[in-house]
């Protein structure tokens, strides 16, 4: 009896392991999606203090592509718009998760004190 | 209790991890400010460098070839400069665009270091604090917990009691005239019901009113700034009163007119008189760990009957005596001309301290001693149900802290070099207990000022007055008095008492 607890204890906090991992990655990357808003803020703003004179090139690869003044505000513009369309994304994923792991955290305990019941069980019988 | 003592070991441990851990954020910020200084400095390189570039059309430089070797070569187009913006874009500007880019960068940075400051502030903060309670939890580190037990009621609650059973009696001299009209009106046995319909009100009245000093008293917890001493003492004495309040309405029917008999004995329970002086119980382990100074208030005059010539009593005040005597010992050379059954007097605080009236069982203490009715401010007499706020309390209570500053000096009858400092004004009501009164601020005026300009108008009698130095002396024994200082007016009633 003790055991069959004891396997499923195991199996649930397994469980909840991974969850924490999932929870953790999506935080990181919700970090690094900060970090890219920030960057793409600032370029931006220097794209704005700079006047139509000066030409702007576009790093893809090794290469750097002449680009318009205008373009490349629109482009990064829209970049700005996605970024923070993907961080709403995580978090909704970030909160869903939290609230499983949650659950399956009470879960978790519920079952350690089965489990430790029956070991007092078998204790008392022995 | 074991679990207690489970949590109380947990608890240290679990805020010492606390404090760990805002360490190691305070120190991860210090990491972050200094990457960022050094980027700011590198900015500050990159301006002064865009700054000279386009002095010269080209520069004859070595150019790097690899990690290992260099090339003279030229550097031209010196005003072009290929800016990286971020997120793989370039923008071609010139040294002067540059620049501004540059100097909108290190806004930002600047920006970014203020904040890390303020974190790192806050946290250093929350770390100071977690080291305090540490402390507190270990139970040393000095910190000393301070309870006082009310047993009764500070004065605005007894008066509020005594008013409130005196409040009765026309109500229920009218109910009473009521029941009798009902008696008569009515047979026996619908009178007695009457009787006992107005009973259950007048009982259900009771409990209201009980209800509400309990609330007052709770409310007067909450104000004071006592923790839970009271607990015990508010919830016996709203007992008490319950008991009282039982026992009304059983009487009420023998009579109306006994209900302010039982008001002022509500009274007079409800406020045992505080006997003893302040007690200071030190080191009172608790459970929690923290060493406790159980502190009560006041003392319970004697009473003294000295005859004065004017048929008053003098009320002695046995702690003043004490620490008169401590004080006395320690300067053996105040003027004990009179010794009034070993009262000792050596300023006219003490005159006013010792010679109060005794009028209705409680203290009155004098305006003058010459007026054979005054009133003596609530700090002297150690009685602080006497501080309603009277003018010439004020007054007096203004003086008399500056007076007890004078008093308690290294004096023999001779006149010392004494400078009375300002800022000592409210220190020495702490000696009797905890100051409830108002201070008047303008009485440090004829300490504080160079007296010679006060001393010609103030008092003619004494135009010899020399400023007086004091010499606080602030770590003080616990029976003697705060910083010792001998005015010129004391010394100068000494001196006309004495010779």
């Amino acid at each position: 009896m003790a055991e069959a607890i004891q396997k499923k204890l195991q199996l649930g906090l397994e469980k909840y392991q991974q969850m924490q991992k999932d929870v953790s990655k999506s935080m990181s990357a919700r970090q690094k999606l900060e970090a890219q808003v920030t960057e793409n803020n600032i370029v931006k703003e220097e794209l704005d203090l700079l006047d139509t004179q000066n030409t702007v090139y576009k790093l893809i690869g090794p290469v750097l592509v002449k680009q318009d003044l205008e373009e490349a505000k629109a482009t990064v513009a829209k970049r700005l718009e996605y970024i923070n369309g993907e961080i709403q994304r995580y978090e909704m994923l970030l909160k869903d998760m939290e609230k499983k792991s949650e659950q399956h955290r009470e879960v978790l305990s519920s079952l350690q004190q089965e489990y430790q019941r029956a070991q007092g069980r078998a204790v008392g019988k022995v | 209790m074991a679990e207690r003592n489970k949590r109380n070991v947990e608890a240290p441990q679990g805020v010492g991890r606390l404090r760990v851990e805002h360490e190691k954020v305070v120190k991860g910020c210090e990491d972050q400010i200094q990457h960022w200084k050094n980027v700011k400095g590198d900015y500050e390189v990159l301006e002064d460098r865009l700054k000279t570039l386009p002095d010269k059309v080209s520069y004859d430089i070595m150019v790097p070839f690899g990690p290992l070797a260099f090339m003279p070569g030229k550097l031209v187009h010196t005003n072009e400069i290929t800016v990286l913006l971020g997120d793989n874009w370039f923008a071609k500007c010139s040294a002067k665009q540059a620049q501004m880019l540059v100097e909108h960068r290190k806004k930002h940075v600047q920006s970014a270091l203020d904040d890390l400051h303020k974190t790192k502030k806050n946290f250093e903060a929350r770390v100071g604090f977690t080291e305090d309670l540490e402390k507190l939890s270990d139970g040393k580190g000095g910190y000393v917990d301070i309870r006082e037990e009310l047993e009764g009621v500070v004065c605005k609650g007894k008066r509020r009691v005594s008013l409130k059973p005196h409040s009765k009696p026309k109500t229920e001299a009218i109910v009473k005239m009521e029941e009798e009209e009902e008696e008569e009106m009515l047979n026996a046995e619908g009178s007695k019901r009457g009787v006992l319909s107005e009973e259950e009100l007048w009982a259900r009245l009771d409990e209201l009113e009980a209800q509400e000093q309990q609330e007052e008293e709770l409310d007067r917890r909450f104000d004071s700034a006592d923790t839970n001493g009271n607990d015990d003492t508010t919830s016996s004495s709203s007992e008490e009163e319950k008991d009282e309040e039982g026992d009304r309405p059983a009487e009420r029917s023998k009579g109306g007119t006994t209900m302010p008999l039982n008001g002022s004995q509500v009274d007079r329970t409800a406020l045992p008189p505080r006997d003893g002086g302040k007690e200071e119980q030190e080191d009172d382990e608790e459970d929690d760990g923290l060493p406790t100074i159980h502190f009560s208030h006041t003392v319970e005059p004697k009473k003294v009957r000295i005859n004065t010539g004017k048929n008053t009593t003098l009320k002695f005040s046995e702690m003043k005596e004490q620490k008169q005597q401590a004080k006395r010992k320690k300067n053996n050379g105040t003027s004990n001309g009179h010794s009034h059954h070993g009262l000792h007097i050596t300023s006219p605080t003490d005159i006013y301290r010792l010679f109060v009236d005794v009028k209705n069982g409680e203290p009155v203490p004098r305006k003058s001693i010459l007026k054979s009715r005054s009133r003596e401010n609530s700090v002297c007499s150690d009685t602080s149900e006497s501080s309603a706020a009277d003018f010439e309390e004020r007054r007096t209570l203004g003086r008399s802290p500056s007076h007890d500053d004078n008093t308690y000096s290294d004096t023999g009858s001779a006149i010392t070099e004494e400078d009375a400092p300002t800022g000592e004004l409210p220190v020495p009501t702490s000696r009797f207990q905890a100051f409830s009164g108002t201070v008047v601020e303008k009485e440090p005026i004829p300490l504080s000022v160079p007296q010679l300009t006060i001393a010609p108008p103030a008092l003619p009698t004494i135009p010899e007055r020399k400023l007086e130095e004091v010499v606080p002396e602030a770590p003080q024994e616990a029976p003697q008095e705060a910083p010792k200082r001998v005015s010129k007016f004391k010394a100068a009633r000494l001196q006309h008492k004495g010779p």
